[in-house]
């Protein structure tokens, strides 16, 4: 699902709920694409005293989340992915989860010739050389079914994740965006689909798009078997 | 309070949780698909269905407790 602009508090509940869907077997597994407004989201490690100095002028939200880590910025311009996986079908290791999300996102850079990597002892991917980090990933996994996931810098101003907070909880750690890298403007539209390819790709997954506009037809849902069988 | 009452009570009170958690779903699902905004829509409404099998779940349970209990008529 490709949702485009959406509120923080808007995406956290819908995850809930659709994660719920995927754990009663009501709904497929499903994996949500979108960008948010500014927000500063704190996650269950998050030490906000040391971590927010967020000025008083900034127009920013703050949203608690139920995510593991510590603090970061979502924008526009930053691709969001929160892919809804029973677990139970990819593993059930919340480590190995973390790490094919990684996977996912270094070839989605890899798309693009960007060459995303893993830092030891650290989440997230990474260009080196001087190290900066391009995509965050923050989860939560409950009944085995997974809500939040990564974060991905398409196009839009680095300053905040160190001059509003100390993102993921790193001093003195660079920030980096897909535009910056290419040194040409970049969308989220034009990435999109090298990500829910790579995903798709990870997790073995056939992802099918729900249509952007109703004119585009309709989609067969489980729902359907069950109303066909009263 | 009798303690299968309380039981049951619970359950019910689960099962309204999850009808309300539906029908906030349903009404932003109705909102979006107005605004012409078709896959935010049709995500709450999978939001939506998931609450409705939550509580449909708990009202099984409720049922086949109840199915339990019960006594045949002689």
């Amino acid at each position: 699902m490709s949702l485009g602009l959406v509120p923080y508090a808007e995406a956290f509940a819908l995850q809930r709920s659709l994660a719920g869907a995927v754990s009663q077997g009501a709904i497929p597994e499903t994996v949500i694409f979108l960008e948010h407004r500014p927000v500063v989201t704190v996650g269950r490690r998050t030490e906000t005293d040391v971590e927010l100095h967020i000025p008083e002028n900034a127009e920013v939200e703050i949203a608690e989340t139920d995510r593991g880590g510590k603090s970061t910025f979502h924008g526009p311009g930053q691709l969001v992915c929160y892919p809804i996986l029973d677990l139970g079908n990819h593993g059930k290791d919340v480590k190995r989860y973390v790490r094919d999300l990684e996977e996912a996102l270094i070839r989605t850079l890899g798309a693009f010739e960007i060459p995303g990597e893993r830092i030891d002892g650290l989440t997230g991917v990474w260009l080196t050389r001087p190290p900066r980090k391009i995509a965050s990933i923050g989860v939560h996994v409950s009944r085995w079914v997974t809500t939040h996931g990564y974060a991905l810098n398409v196009d839009l101003d680095p300053a905040p994740f160190t001059e509003w907070i100390t993102a993921c909880g790193l001093e003195d750690a660079a920030f980096t965006t897909m535009a910056r890298e290419l040194s040409r403007p970049l969308t989220t539209d034009e990435v999109r689909p090298a990500a829910i390819a790579a995903v798709a790709e990870v997790f073995g997954l056939e992802l099918e798009g729900l249509p952007a506009d109703a004119a585009s037809g309709l989609w067969p849902q489980p729902i359907h078997a069950s109303l066909a069988a009263r | 309070m009798n303690e299968r009452l309380e039981a049951a009570a619970k359950l019910y009170d689960e099962a309204a949780r999850e009808l309300d958690q539906a029908a906030r779903h349903c009404e932003v699902a109705a909102t979006h698909f107005r605004n012409g905004e078709v896959p935010r829509g049709a995500a709450h409404a999978w939001a939506a269905v998931g609450h409705m099998r939550e509580a449909e779940a708990r009202l099984d349970e409720q049922a086949r407790e109840h199915s339990r209990r019960s006594v045949p008529e002689a």
